[in-house]
């Protein structure tokens, strides 16, 4: 490739962030090359220096803590390193833009979005507010903005997410960048929305001949978009190489390690590979185990899988008050006439994309959230009129773990006691000896060493917060779990880890789940059953193979063709549909 | 039972606090001048020090000299007695009238805020009602009532001063009630099947309680300093309960005249390290409590 051929060359960055515990070495000679007009994925779980990367080439560092320490980051020939700060505020949002992961905190609530797109038109390219006006209503209507004469005065707060994220993308591409970094630019979005930027940008890249550097967690999102794939850890580069290569050929045990933990949409294995199986903790490579496959549907018996919980047209509305005297004017319907059972020892899946009311369905089926109307038949009892003692006890049987590990523990209690506190509720174990032995015993049973029990939530890891949180479900010896979210604030290969932590125990347990998410292909792999819902009604329901394969409902199949297929299209041409390295 | 005895001990958001604070010189100065003041106040409660501040020992209003021993270094007042031991006797009724006060209002504003903040609906109409009527009332007026109501004197101010003073507080806790109702957590220990008082008490009020000692450190200013309004005003400490900084200066008003600085000044000079070291000591606090400024 010619010199010239190269946007941006980042050549043995080093940096590194001076902390209270000592230096972090937060990037190690990382080197790669952007091309004129082509797109390079940069992937990585977090803390693999992906971001930092971003920040160092937009000069964004914070100093201190942050700090290049060697290198040179190569923009047109020249290096962006030794350029002063009013230099760099000329090649910021003008020559180089970014796109950040959070559309809703990266504008500004209280001017109109119109006048942000605008400022920097006005600010980079010199233009008059006329002229800023009229170029920014071009660029709404380039960006799929639905009637921008009227959403160019809106504030952000008037437009959903993918919309939000749209006039993200408007004020990135506004000065027509050489360069755009796009961090995450999809992690917030449903899918349906995600396909849709993500269509939009590759539109607007060859349009533009822009040149993309797309940081992701996801391999299955730069699939489609990416021609080269850069793969960090721990802020290394542990292999780059053409997108097809990477899914064919993964050179490094980690790479295999990403590509193979994601649930497979076609065949159903029985556990999903983990980047453990690939290479341990000092990062030699393992020969993972054989992918063994079944039969995505369980049989059911009606001796071994009766009816635990039967839900008769359960309903939730939240009134919506107006006027002076707060009079209720309106009902918002989360839940609308929701009807289904869920076996014993069996996982009803339930996905929907955000609002559908999928977790105030979770909430009031646990009377966590009371229902407006409607029958929660639990082993033959409506446990809608229980009193509040009565629940209390019940509550011992069924249990919920949250989304967000961080937020679901007490940041103020330990672990021990933590896990203890529900057997203290319920009374189980004699004295508190006890209930910490079994505590203990739990955390094993979870993945994490028993010896852990005096410390506080903060000093884990999201992964093993989740176990926690298991291992606190867990304590009262339920019958019947609800995961709502469980998995979607990990990262990818940690995710696969809980996935089977929460089937190896549903075996050992005989434990019922109904498993909630946004993500359909983990719904797919752990669900024996699999609602779908939107709007707050039930749109269709089956077992989960039939929903993949043969989706009766507009929604379901929209929905589903939405899905990143996780493999190039180019390879799936060929026939290749799944990705196993175990062989 | 191998692993209850195990060494893995976790830093605490206390001890990070604490690490904090410590590395912190000038919150660690604060704290030694407070623990100082502690520390006479507690020697005068015990009549261990200061005990003859009744007694006259010279020519009435002597002025400082530095002969004739540390009771004459701060002159003696009208009849005779030693200024600097009445100086000491004023330092322990005025951290007593901040901590009893701060012992009553703290409880009040906690369990006020709380309720209000954790159960909404009509008891925080209610509770927010309370405190909204009190907080309009101007304090001198209330103080000057429940003075009235009650009869003057020291237990009166500080009853008077911790029913009044609460409403900051509750506030502030309401607010984090609030904020902390919905967190996962308590929906996580609600699942579990724990009862209100057990989700206020054991799980939300834990992750409150910094601004509570923030409160209390923040309330002894306020009380020190209203303790010597109050009695300059002639609302506080009666003559003959005690000796008190605002009694000392209340007596200045018609000394100064005269040429007698030195009651006025030995109450000034010995009120502003107590009350800057508190304020610089809570300022210390809630930055070693932020989480924000956490790294």
């Amino acid at each position: 490739m010619a010199e010239n051929d190269i946007l941006l060359s980042i050549k043995d960055l080093c940096v590194d962030f001076s902390t209270k515990e000592g230096v972090v070495h937060a990037l190690k000679n990382v080197s790669f090359d952007i091309p004129r007009g082509k797109t390079i994925g940069l992937v990585g779980e977090s803390g693999s220096g992906k971001s930092v990367t971003s920040l160092a080439t937009m000069g964004l560092i914070p100093n201190p803590p942050g700090q290049v320490t060697n290198g040179q980051i190569l923009f047109k020939g020249k290096d962006l390193l030794t350029y002063s700060e009013s230099e760099m505020r000329k090649i910021r949002g003008n020559h180089i833009s970014m796109i950040f992961q959070e559309p809703m905190t990266s504008l500004n609530p209280v001017f109109t979005v119109g006048y942000q797109i605008a400022e920097v038109l006005r600010l980079h390219q010199g233009l008059n507010h006329k002229e800023a006006r009229e170029r920014t209503l071009d660029l709404l209507n380039q960006v799929g903005i639905p009637s921008p004469h009227q959403k160019i005065d809106d504030y952000p707060h008037e437009l959903s997410g993918g919309q939000k994220q749209r006039i993200m993308i408007a004020m990135a591409i506004g000065c027509e960048p050489d360069l755009l970094i796009c961090d995450e630019p999809t992690t917030a979005l449903d899918v349906t929305i995600q396909k849709q930027v993500l269509d939009l940008m590759l539109d607007l890249q060859t349009k533009y001949d822009m040149s993309m550097l797309f940081i992701t967690h996801d391999l299955g999102v730069i699939a489609d978009i990416a021609d080269d794939v850069v793969v960090m850890y721990r802020g290394e580069i542990v292999e780059k190489n053409k997108t097809e290569e990477i899914f064919i050929r993964p050179q490094h045990p980690y790479t295999k390690g990403l590509l193979a933990c994601r649930p497979p949409l076609v065949k159903h294995p029985k556990r999903l590979v983990t980047v453990s199986d690939f290479m341990d903790e000092s990062g030699a490579e393992k020969t993972p185990p054989k992918v063994v496959y079944t039969d995505p549907v369980r049989s059911i018996s009606e001796t071994d899988n009766p009816i635990l919980l039967d839900v008769k047209g359960l309903k939730k509305y939240f009134p919506i008050r107006g006027g002076v005297f707060g009079r209720v004017k309106n009902q918002f319907k989360a839940v609308d006439d929701v009807s289904f059972q869920v076996r014993k020892g069996r996982t009803l899946g339930l996905v929907g994309e955000s609002g559908c009311g999928k977790t105030t369905l979770g909430r009031t089926v646990l009377r966590l959230i009371e229902p407006t109307a409607g029958e929660i038949i639990w082993k033959g009892n409506d446990i809608v009129g229980l009193g509040a003692d009565d629940m209390r006890k019940l509550r011992r049987d069924m249990q919920i773990i949250f989304q967000d590990p961080y937020a679901s523990l007490n940041p103020r209690m330990t672990i021990g006691a933590a896990i203890t506190e529900p057997m203290e509720i319920h009374n189980i174990g004699a004295n508190k000896k006890e209930r910490l032995e079994k505590a203990a015993e739990l955390l094993q049973r979870c993945g994490l060493p028993g010896n852990v029990l005096n410390r506080y939530p903060h000093e884990f890891s999201g992964g093993q917060r989740q176990r926690v949180c298991i291992a606190r479900a867990l304590a009262v010896d339920p019958e019947f779990i609800i995961c709502d979210e469980s998995v979607s604030a990990l990262d990818v290969s940690i995710q696969a880890q809980i996935l089977n932590l929460l089937l190896d125990l549903q075996d050992e347990l005989n434990l019922t789940y109904i498993f909630i998410s946004h993500d359909l292909a983990v719904v797919k792999f752990i669900s024996d059953e699999v609602l779908v819902m939107n709007n707050g009604k039930i749109v269709e329901m089956a077992d989960a193979q039939t929903i993949y394969t043969h989706p009766k409902e507009d929604y379901t199949k929209r929905l589903l063709s939405a899905i990143p297929k996780g493999i190039p299209k180019t390879l799936l041409d060929k026939g290749i549909e799944v990705l196993d390295f175990s062989q | 039972m191998r692993y209850l005895a195990s060494k893995v001990r976790g830093n605490s958001l206390w001890s990070d606090a604490l690490r904090r604070l410590l590395d912190d010189n000038l919150a660690v100065f604060s704290f030694l001048v407070i623990v100082a003041y502690v520390v006479v106040a507690g020697l005068a409660s015990f009549h261990l020090i200061a005990t003859h501040w009744q007694d006259s020992i010279g020519a009435s209003q002597s002025a400082p000299q530095l002969s004739g021993g540390i009771n004459h270094w701060m002159g003696l007042d009208i009849f005779g007695r030693s200024v600097f031991q009445k100086t000491i006797q004023g330092a322990y009724t005025a951290l007593y009238v901040g901590l009893v006060s701060s012992l009553i209002s703290i409880p009040i504003g906690v369990l006020m805020g709380a309720l209000a903040g954790y159960f909404g609906g009509w008891v925080d109409d209610l509770i927010t009602w309370i405190y909204t009527t009190i907080s309009n009332i101007p304090e001198i007026l209330l103080l000057v009532s429940i003075a009235f109501a009650l009869g003057k004197g020291i237990e009166t101010m500080c009853i008077a001063l911790g029913m009044t003073s609460w409403v900051g507080l509750a506030r502030l806790i309401r607010a984090e009630f609030i904020k902390h109702k919905n967190r996962e957590y308590v929906a996580a220990a609600q699942a579990l099947g724990a009862s209100n008082a057990r989700r206020i008490f054991k799980h939300i009020f834990p992750n409150v309680l910094h601004i509570v000692i923030i409160g209390f450190s923040l309330r002894f200013v306020v009380a020190i300093k209203s303790e010597v309004v109050l009695t300059y005003l002639g609302l506080g400490i009666e003559i003959g309960e005690g000796s008190s900084w605002g009694l000392m200066i209340s007596d200045a008003a018609g000394e100064l005249v005269q040429g007698i600085w030195w009651g006025l000044a030995s109450a000034t000079l010995a009120m502003f390290p107590i009350v800057l070291a508190f304020s610089l000591f809570t300022d210390a606090l809630r930055d070693a409590f932020d989480p924000k400024l956490r790294t």
